[in-house]
């Protein structure tokens, strides 16, 4: 066993750290908040030119060809910071699912444009139902000539406003089976019949409500087999859900230590509030909430990596780190006391991207039914 | 990164399975739901007599002292070491004895000699240790013990109490903290540590029942009882270090609390598949789901904590701040696996063990009450809390 970082590892945790506390300082991020695009298109193409927005494709598409764990090191990092931005939509979302079962003329037309920073790509998976399951998916896929003729409204679809791509999930066949005849397409956002509505949300990041109305697609933008879309998605919100997880735990190891720092400085009673035990085992606990989750994202990860079934452990810390950083994020709040619950406070940014976090590709009660199925239940 | 373990190490725990395997077809009873470690094997006179055999089985296997120093008969491998403790835990097999650890101390701070005189008994499994730490008056506060050594020409003469001192009835030595300074300048400056025989004259002690019914701990009573100068382990009032080194090397007892609990919940699982209500199986139901689950997250995340603690010991990497989070984490775990057990046995979780109507043994009642200790034994939750917090855990200021 040996659960160090790799040398490599270790290289890109600390060059992230130090480029986002320099190139993505708070100002940045609440400024994004308002911001309509919600990233900022400089940073994106410094991110392409640092070889981060292609780290997990392979060479020959010109990425850096680095593992699944790899990219979770550097998502740490960006949840730690709080980036904004397509990363996750764009190099998870959009980009693995194509590497993972795209033809060779897809990876060779898209791959190369997201290493670039030229492409950004997003998932539209969930409907008004805002559930997970293949039953709520409704958009509809209709065959007519060479093309397919895409209708139905998504909801939750981060990042689609400023696509260059969406991966959509639509019906294309009826059954008894709500998972048999679902089909993945690559759609142009530029396509007619396409428009976003950017929601209002929590956290402040962008996701859309994108409604398709006859989108014409052409059939050999089907990413897979067709009707036999369901089986691949389930594997994406298990990626999904994983490099989210890698960003809850980057920002909730920044809290953890945000907080021990604010108890170490912080006098009342003529004393370091961090002094009282019962801020000390407030924090004792914290630190137990956010070292499991931590070590549990990596095993996860690991096992991903290396090409093992690893559906309990995906849903073992995303369905724990839901709960984790929400708790960490709370219990901070209170040892900061009032000064965390203002605006100017970066305290808050992480409370909201908790909640967002949490809600983002399963909470904690999906995650817990994943793991009933594994026990056999 | 690289969490799998060694082809010797996978080797090694399915050794140990099939030594369990054999255990549980020869040793013990044909309807075994296993024990807790420690203090109830020593509590129930029919489990200890299994425990001293299969102890015995151990010893022949040379699995006594695994991560000792080969020349005192271990392996220097302290994950072997761990992995034997992990199964036989988990699959509530008696016979990992205290001594173990009590040897670690007479290794790290004994006497030539008395390495040679305590040690190889130990390995060859012919030895049980009990440790005396706890008085009435000192409980978290190890260092203001009060039990008094008087130095005199050719021993030490013991007077004072103890009290929580597990498995004193079958224990060979005790491992003993008292009192030889009471002018130090600090309390924990004027301790030292001794050896000693249970059976010496002047020792008198009584059982001590709790509340799971069991009598696992005695109270015992010093009263002029003589220990030769030989068996003072380390120097004298140098009993500060040992405490630590001696709190330092508990660091799995979390761990051995969570795989404990990890055979109360599968039995929890397999129950809830096989009992059926309304027409369907317990474990149907959404609530039972969510719960039993929630319960499973923490059991995983748990052993992943374990896996880092053991490879940090591997690499020699302090390990006073995971044991602890581990310690509070495995508590918890445990306390929720009974909490939930009992919720879903629903009337039948009161049962005792010997009643006909009894689920699962009647274990879960057993769990539930026993279970309380362990956010308490070993040091409390609070203590290692405060660890935690402190200098080498997460640097708050006292």
């Amino acid at each position: 066993m040996d659960l160090a970082f790799s040398e490599e590892q270790e290289m890109l945790c600390k060059s992230a750290r130090d480029f986002l506390a320099n190139k993505c300082p708070k100002t940045l991020v609440r400024e994004m908040e308002e911001d309509e695009q919600g990233y900022p298109p400089e940073l994106w193409k410094e991110m392409a030119e640092l070889g981060w927005l292609g780290l997990p494709f392979p060479e020959k598409y010109e990425g850096g060809g680095f593992s699944f764990l790899d990219l979770i090191v550097l998502l740490e990092e960006m949840g730690r910071a709080c980036l904004p931005g397509p990363f996750l939509s764009t190099v998870v979302l959009g980009g693995l699912p194509i590497l993972e079962w795209g033809r060779e003329e897809q990876k060779q037309y898209f791959l190369p444009k997201i290493c670039k920073g030229e492409a950004i790509l997003t998932l539209a998976l969930t409907e008004p139902s805002a559930r997970y399951d293949a039953a709520s998916i409704r958009t509809s896929a209709t065959p007519e000539g060479d093309d397919y003729l895409i209708s139905g409204t998504k909801l939750f679809v981060p990042d689609a406003h400023i696509a260059d791509w969406i991966i959509c999930v639509t019906r294309t066949a009826e059954t008894a089976n709500p998972e048999e005849g679902i089909t993945l397409f690559l759609v142009d956002a530029k396509s007619p019949g396409i428009s976003t509505f950017v929601l209002r949300t929590i956290a402040g990041d962008k996701q859309c409500e994108l409604t398709l109305e006859k989108v014409r697609v052409p059939r050999g933008n089907i990413l897979g087999q067709l009707g036999q879309g369901w089986e691949m998605v389930k594997r994406m919100m298990e990626w999904a859900a994983l490099a989210k997880s890698a960003e809850m735990v980057g920002g909730d190891q920044q809290v953890m230590e945000m907080t021990v720092n604010y108890a170490k400085e912080r006098i009342q009673f003529d004393r370091p509030i961090g002094s009282f035990q019962i801020i000390q085992h407030y924090l004792a606990d914290m630190s137990i909430d956010v070292d499991s989750a931590r070590v549990s994202l990596y095993k996860a990860a690991w096992m991903l990596s290396e090409g093992f079934p690893c559906t309990k452990e995906i849903s073992v810390i995303k369905g724990w780190i839901s709960e984790a950083y929400r708790r960490v994020a709370a219990q901070a709040h209170q040892i900061h006391g009032a000064i965390g619950f203002t605006k100017d406070h970066d305290l808050e940014l992480y409370f909201r991207r908790a909640k967002a976090g949490e809600l983002f590709f399963g909470d904690a009660d999906f995650h817990r039914e994943v793991v009933a199925q594994q026990l056999g239940l | 990164m690289d969490f799998r373990f060694t082809e010797e190490e996978k080797a090694f725990r399915k050794e140990v399975r099939d030594f369990i395997q054999e255990v549980l077809q020869e040793v013990l009873p044909s309807d075994w739901q296993g024990v807790d470690p420690g203090p109830e094997e020593e509590a129930r006179e029919e489990v200890y007599q299994l425990a001293v055999e299969i102890w015995r089985k151990l010893a022949a296997k040379g699995w006594i002292g695994l991560g000792w120093p080969k020349e005192y008969g271990g392996q220097e491998d302290l994950a072997k070491d761990w992995i034997l403790k992990e199964e036989l835990i988990y699959r509530g097999v008696p016979g990992m004895d205290m001594a173990v650890v009590q040897g670690d101390l007479i290794l790290q701070f004994g006497t030539e000699e008395q390495k040679r005189r305590f040690i190889p008994p130990i390995a060859r499994g012919e030895v049980k240790y009990a440790i005396g730490m706890s008085e009435p008056n000192v409980g978290s506060e190890l260092f203001a013990l009060q039990l008094r050594a008087v130095e005199e020409a050719d021993c030490f003469v013991l007077n004072g109490q103890k009290t929580w001192t597990s498995g004193f009835q079958h224990a060979d030595w005790c491992v003993l903290y008292a009192r030889t300074d009471p002018n130090a300048p600090k309390k924990s400056l004027g301790i030292s540590v001794f050896l000693i025989d249970p059976k010496s004259p002047g020792i008198t002690m009584r059982q001590i029942t709790q509340m799971t019914g069991l009598g696992a701990f005695y109270e015992v009573f010093y009263d002029n009882v003589r220990v030769p100068k030989e068996n003072l382990l380390g120097e004298k009032n140098g009993g500060r270090a040992i405490a630590m080194y001696a709190f330092g090397i508990e660091r799995s007892y979390g761990l051995v609390v969570l795989h404990n609990a990890r055979r109360y919940f599968e039995q929890l699982v397999q129950y809830c598949k096989e009992t059926y209500t309304n027409g369907q199986p317990l474990a149907k139901d959404p609530v039972i789901r969510n719960r039993l689950a929630e319960i499973a997250i923490e059991i995983e995340v748990g052993r992943n904590l374990g896996d880092r603690l053991n490879w940090m010991t591997s690499q020699k990497i302090l390990t006073v701040l995971p044991s602890c989070q581990i310690k509070v984490h495995g508590a918890n775990v445990a306390q929720r696996v009974a909490s939930l057990g009992m919720q879903i046995l629903g009337p039948y979780g009161q049962l005792d063990e010997k009643s006909k109507w009894a689920k699962l043994g009647g274990r879960m009642k057993h769990t539930y009450l026993s279970s309380v200790a362990l956010s308490l034994a070993g040091g409390t939750s609070e203590i290692s809390r405060n660890i935690i917090a402190g200098r080498v855990g997460l640097g708050l200021p006292s």
